[in-house]
């Protein structure tokens, strides 16, 4: 306490002998010693230019004095502005609303002279939040990145604004005008598990998307999606939310050529194995992550991706080009979920249907043993039997099997049933450890009823000897 | 099993006690422990010799798995998953001593019920009384040391709640707790600790115990809990009962006895094969399981210090057990039958009521 | 008793009788002993494994079968269990993923122990998570190195 009063003091007194400010000597005093809004002293030899013009950088704060006393929503803005990380920092109103602070009657410190702007126009804003946010020097004590400003340009909400679009999103309307927070803190809407709502604020209102012709399900898609269910339904901050494929600042949908190395970010080895498949050097035609798993409506992948459940008349414009007969994926063909499958293209007739079954069937054969060993430890443990070593086999089994599923990825039959042959290996073993264990406790059970029948017999010859002595006594 | 006869010498059984005989009058001492004759009726439910059994089942199980358990922190568990999957009937073995643990904690409280209900602590058995009190806290401390040793995730956070019902007793409580555990925490010289009470300090006692316990009960006989208690000098009231009124406590009672002996012991092989003791992942300082609960027979109480202020929730147990101990010094009511002796019953009754009830709350909570 | 059997003693039937019971009451103590005996004679025969009696450490293998830079996934007490020769000594850590489970495995190239499943990458040295969704670091476990051999387990 007594240190920060020094160094008030001091910054106090440096602040004189430099004369920049312009307010009287006795004034800044005061406002030092009594004024109830002087910012943080450490605040106080920083320097805040921005682009809008404020005539005065000072200890004072009309405004705030002003606002927190007067109706409405006034008192909430100043309050909310305090409490915000620009209020913590000492970024005041005047650096984003102009005006001059030092100045106690409204005329003057609201007044155009004064460089006061009101409420900054929706095209000027990021800008504005720029001018310190893209300022290294500034920036690097806050250990924030100042590359804000340029991504968001280059976004899709950018570049719309450029052209003079206003409703599209500005800073302001992600983070919040006066009560800022970090993105770390979890009540901010920027904070990772809200960033969908937030997002779908504009993103699923028809009316507002009407005139860009984007559609508005999104949310809803992807609140049941893996990913959303893990995000928002587990609550886990590393599943991703709108902001991990799209980008925050410089939000935009990932091209096709994109997507690999988007989805690639988290599933590494399922991109290490795309890319040594024949898929992946398609180019053009290549079907990507999204023509099997869908982009926002990402399901959990099972067996039956593979074949369709019934038998489906194959469509030659889903992969070929009927002109030039190119290979090409006709995305459309992809929306429906229940089209996402191997046989799409691989139809039928194609020569490589053959190998689609014989993945789907390595695939199934080795879930199905893993499946039965589960179950059989399962009942093995109901029996009060210590199953360890089945269990770690077991999961070594599934390992295999998850691994296989990755391999998948790479189309190479061998490079799968490498995997599934281990799985299916391990998960026999696993079986027959859980089977042997069944058997010990069959002849735990049957042990059991030959002692009883021991100890029975004992006690039936123990009571006739008893009837008998008891006659006895008579 | 044998009843002595001098006519008979023949027989290899014989030829041994006869040597012995010669040598230390062996019959005699025999005979002058067993042959004695005890009320017709008496009942007993043969509880006290049942819990004695359980005891002797304990010590031999114990033993056994002493031979292969290894009380380290960091070989404790493999030790007992050792015992349990690899050695020949390991799992036997450990699941009787675990169940007998529990049968054993369930007779020796129905066995002082039936003391207190039939009243027949009272005089000339204040002393029997006393000495079982010490039996009945020796068996739980065994419980509470034992449920230490497999040192898995159940065994440590059991007694890590366990330890901390001691560090709540005022003033003493964390000497309390410093002392159980030889240390703030729970960590390899608690389990020597724990290991040492469980196989040397608490069968000793225990054994010791019992003996006064038996010799007790063997001088004054099987009380008659129809009969209020005299108050005359033991001598002058030496009128012996009618022979009809007794039995011989060898060999009809003690057979009868051996029938409730070998019940008791199917009852645990069936308990044994059907639901064997498991093992729970291995202990984890660092991460506290979902429902950490001590063993079942401390339920109550720490269910009662949940909700009743905590020095006065330890300090219930620190009142009771003396009141308990001392009960038949302050009990002067010479009546046994119940119905005479309304207010101890009632008292009684409410006391089991209320433990009741706080271990079937602290089973669900 | 005593009175009893010393009136009845001349009656042949009861001699007889009595023959009985005793042969009854042998034959109960006879398979009561036997029942009793035979588990225990079993549970004292020393068990085929000889893990458990090794001065409570596993021998997992040799500084030849684990060289410098490799790490192996050995089976201890029937629980995975890597274990990394790397530069700055020999390492140990439970080998099951934090995430949910599967076995992981030593990359040498990357340096790096790696869950095949989700793609999980654990610190060599530290077992700290790296990158990927695993929650906690590897379970460290005790290792040490005697000669050529390497052990599991504090001795
Ligand atoms: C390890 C624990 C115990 C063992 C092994 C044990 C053993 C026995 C045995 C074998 C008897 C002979 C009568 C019968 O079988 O009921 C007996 C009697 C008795 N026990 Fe215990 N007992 C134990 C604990 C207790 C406890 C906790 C109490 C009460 C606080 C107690 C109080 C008595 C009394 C007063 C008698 C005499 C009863 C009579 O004369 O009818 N005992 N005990
Ligand atoms: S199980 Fe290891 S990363 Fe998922």
């Amino acid at each position: 306490m007594k240190h920060k009063l020094a160094i008030s003091i001091v910054s106090a007194v440096l602040f004189l002998l430099i004369g920049i400010i312009t307010v009287s000597a006795q004034g800044s005093d005061k406002a030092i010693l009594s004024a109830p809004t002087s910012t943080p002293a450490a605040a106080a030899d920083r320097v805040v230019t921005t682009t809008v013009k404020s005539t005065a950088k000072a200890k004072v704060d009309t405004c705030y004095d002003c606002h927190a006393e007067l109706l409405d929503k006034h008192p909430k803005v100043a309050a909310d502005w305090k409490d915000s990380v620009h209020g913590a920092a000492g970024v005041s109103c005047a650096d984003c609303h102009g005006g001059d602070p030092t100045l106690d009657q409204m005329k003057t410190s609201m007044s155009a002279a004064a460089g006061f702007i009101g409420v900054p126009d929706r095209t000027k804003t990021p800008e504005i939040c720029g001018a310190c946010h893209s300022n290294v020097e500034r920036m690097r004590q806050y250990n924030l990145p100042t590359d804000q400003y340029s991504k968001y340009k280059d976004s899709v909400h950018g570049a719309k604004l450029a052209e003079g679009v206003t409703q599209v999103a500005i800073c302001s309307d992600c983070h919040g005008s006066h009560a800022i927070k970090k993105a770390s803190d979890p009540t901010a809407d920027v904070y990772p598990l809200n960033v969908p709502a937030l997002c779908s604020r504009c993103h699923s209102d028809a009316k507002m998307m009407e005139p860009f012709n984007i559609p508005t399900n999104q949310f809803d898609v992807y609140k049941s999606s893996v990913h959303g269910e893990a995000l928002l339904g587990k609550q886990d901050v590393r599943a991703p939310n709108c902001a991990s494929c799209h980008g925050s600042h410089d939000a935009k949908p990932p091209t096709s050529a994109e997507v690999v190395n988007v989805c690639g970010k988290c599933h590494t080895a399922t991109q290490n194995y795309y890319e040594q498949s024949l898929h992946s050097q398609l180019k053009e035609a290549a079907p990507k992550c999204w023509t099997c798993h869908g982009n926002h409506d990402v399901t959990k992948p099972d067996e039956n991706m593979f074949t369709h459940t019934a038998s489906t008349e194959p469509v030659c414009t889903t992969c070929h080009d009927i002109q030039t007969l190119d290979l090409i994926v006709d995305k459309a063909k992809f929306a429906n979920p229940d089209d996402r499958r191997c046989d799409t293209c691989h139809h039928q007739d194609s020569w490589i249907y053959e190998q689609v079954l014989s993945l789907k069937s390595a695939m199934t054969v080795a879930d199905l043993a893993y499946k039965q060993g589960d179950v059989m430890i399962a009942e093995a443990i109901g029996r009060g039997m210590i199953m360890n070593d089945a269990e770690s086999r077991l999961a070594e089994a599934r390992t295999s099997l998850i691994s296989a599923r990755a391999a998948i990825h790479t189309t190479k039959l061998t490079e799968v049933t490498k995997l599934t042959d281990k799985a299916d290996a391990s998960a026999k073993e696993a079986q027959q450890m859980a089977s042997d264990k069944l058997g010990e406790n069959l002849f735990r059970r049957e042990a059991m009823f030959v002692a009883m029948g021991v100890i029975i017999t004992n006690i039936g010859i123990l009571a006739v000897v008893r009837r008998r002595l008891y006659k006895e006594l008579e | 099993m044998d009843r002595t006869n001098p006519e008979k010498p023949s027989g290899l059984f014989n030829g041994i006690v006869d040597w012995m005989d010669e040598r230390f009058q062996v019959r005699t001492l025999v005979q002058s422990a067993l042959h004695v004759k005890i009320p017709r009726k008496a009942k007993t439910f043969y509880l006290g010799g049942i819990t004695m059994f359980l005891f002797m089942v304990q010590v031999v199980t114990g033993s056994l798995l002493a031979l292969y358990y290894q009380p380290t922190p960091d070989r404790a568990y493999d030790s007992v998953m050792f015992i349990m999957s690899n050695v020949n009937f390991g799992w036997l073995i450990r699941s009787i001593h675990s169940w007998g643990a529990n049968l054993m904690i369930v007779s020796v409280v129905l066995h002082l019920l039936r003391v207190f209900f039939q009243g027949v602590y009272k005089r000339p058995r204040e002393l029997t009384w006393v000495a079982g009190m010490f039996l009945l806290i020796v068996t739980l401390v065994f419980g509470f040391t034992g449920y230490l040793l497999p040192w898995d995730q159940r065994a440590y956070w059991a007694t890590t709640v366990g330890t901390e019902i001691a560090g709540a007793m005022p003033f003493v409580g964390e000497f309390a707790l410093n002392f159980l555990r030889s240390g703030p925490d729970i960590t390899a010289s608690t389990l020597s600790r724990f290991f040492g009470m469980h196989t040397l300090w608490l069968p000793m006692t225990l054994a010791a115990m019992l003996l006064v316990h038996l010799v007790l009960f063997h001088q004054q006989g099987i009380a008659d809990p129809t009969k209020p208690v005299s108050r005359a000098k033991p001598d002058a009231s030496a009128t012996p009962e009618p022979e009809g009124k007794l039995l011989p406590f060898f060999p009809h009672y003690l057979l009868s006895e051996a029938i409730a002996w070998y019940v008791i012991l199917g009852i645990l092989i069936i308990l044994a094969s059907l639901w064997p003791v498991g093992l729970e992942a291995k202990a984890n300082a660092l991460q506290t399981p979902a429902h950490v609960k001590p063993e079942w027979y401390f339920l109550f109480l720490y269910q009662l210090l949940k909700f009743v202020p905590r020095v006065a929730g330890v300090l219930a147990p620190i009142v009771a057990i003396p009141l308990l101990v001392l009960l038949p010094f302050f009990d002067r009511n010479p009546e046994l039958k119940p119905r005479k002796r309304l207010f101890a019953v009632i008292i009684g009754l409410l006391t089991v009521a209320g433990i009741i009830g706080l271990t079937i709350w602290g089973q669900f909570s | 008793m005593e009175s009893t059997t010393s009136a009845t003693r001349p009656d042949k039937k009861l001699v007889s009788r009595r023959g009985f019971s005793r042969f009854l009451l042998g034959f109960s103590f006879i398979s009561t002993v036997a029942g009793a005996i035979i588990p225990i004679l079993g549970y004292l025969l020393p068990p085929p494994s000889a893990n458990a009696g090794n001065g409570g450490r596993v021998l997992v293998g040799t500084t030849k079968d684990i060289p410098i830079g490799q790490g192996k996934v050995v089976p201890v007490a029937g629980k995975p269990v890597m274990v990394i020769n790397s530069n700055d000594g020999v390492h140990a850590f439970s080998a099951i993923c934090t995430h949910l489970g599967c076995i992981c495995m030593y990359d040498p190239v990357r340096k790096m122990i790696i869950c095949p499943c989700h793609d999980g990458q654990f610190n060599p040295v530290t077992g700290v998570v790296v990158s990927g969704p695993p929650p906690k670091p590897l379970a460290s476990i005790a290792v040490s190195v005697d000669g050529d051999n390497i052990f599991i387990g504090e001795a």
